[in-house]
């Protein structure tokens, strides 16, 4: 049983990504997450969002849902989860970050950076979604267990 | 994410302050096509005020190199900080741009 913090649902739409990201930034903040940790997070989920924005529902509409709870002292959970084509990107290879300029392929660098940024990446299909779970280490002091609601989590 | 350009000389300096993320880096695309399409060849970004970037971002910042690249133009990167700094490191995309401590040590090398 995780400690919820946030629990979003708005349709997968380019125009909803800054309320994401603004609602995840206010969570880690009201928990006293490090400022130079957050924009890691951010990162994680933006390109995790952009990727379903872009190609999850392939031009149909869809929504997204955005968790985000206590696991325990030291670790975040964020949950994001679509109901379009499966897609899992904790497998997805790295791009080829020494090339130049010409070489350079546009794209892959968002799996990259969600793959970089957390601690660790589980995918699951679940009936006719997908869930993507982030787990994040805390760089400093502890999540408090005080101030919010239980919810229950099949993680 | 703000946008302030100036033509110094040969350069255009384009000063970014704020977020650039999927939503903002269409912005800066629409910028840097205008002057690329008047001609211009010399770019130099500042990055003294960004505070974040995303995978969106830098594509932005490299079909910006890949298109002065096919004129024989240059774009020069000053002032990576913090988040941005980072998000340029592990990415590699330190590596294959000319990027300055600031903007007049980035000026002083055209």
């Amino acid at each position: 049983m995780y400690m919820s913090l946030l629990h979003i649902i708005l349709p997968a739409k380019m125009n909803n990504l800054g309320n994401f990201i603004q609602s995840i930034s206010g969570c880690l903040k009201q928990q006293g997450m490090a400022a130079e940790q957050i924009p890691r997070v951010q990162l994680a989920v933006e390109e995790a969002l952009v990727n379903i924005i872009r190609y999850a529902y392939e031009g149909q509409a869809g929504d997204i849902e955005l968790r985000c709870a206590i696991a325990d002292e030291q670790r975040l959970i964020i949950e994001i989860v679509d109901s379009g084509a499966p897609f899992d990107v904790s497998t997805l290879p790295k791009p080829d970050i020494q090339c130049s300029v010409k070489d350079r392929k546009m794209g892959g660098l968002g799996v990259f950076f969600i793959q970089r940024m957390v601690d660790e990446l589980l995918y699951r299909r679940e009936g006719d979604k997908n869930v993507l779970t982030m787990f994040i280490r805390r760089k400093d002091g502890r999540f408090s267990r005080s101030s919010s609601q239980d919810m229950h989590a099949e993680a | 994410m703000e946008i302030d350009v100036k033509k110094e000389g040969q350069a255009v300096i384009i000063a970014l302050t704020g977020r650039m993320d999927a939503v903002s880096a269409p912005q800066f695309d629409k910028t840097v096509d205008d002057f690329i399409e008047q001609g211009e060849t010399m770019i130099l970004i500042d990055f003294k005020f960004l505070e974040y970037i995303s995978s969106a971002g830098l594509q932005s910042v490299l079909a910006l190199a890949k298109r002065l690249e096919m004129t024989n133009g240059t774009v020069l990167l000053s002032d990576l900080n913090g988040a941005v700094k980072e998000v340029f490191e592990i990415s590699g995309f330190s590596s294959i741009f000319p990027i300055f401590d600031n903007l007049d040590a980035a000026r002083a090398s055209i």
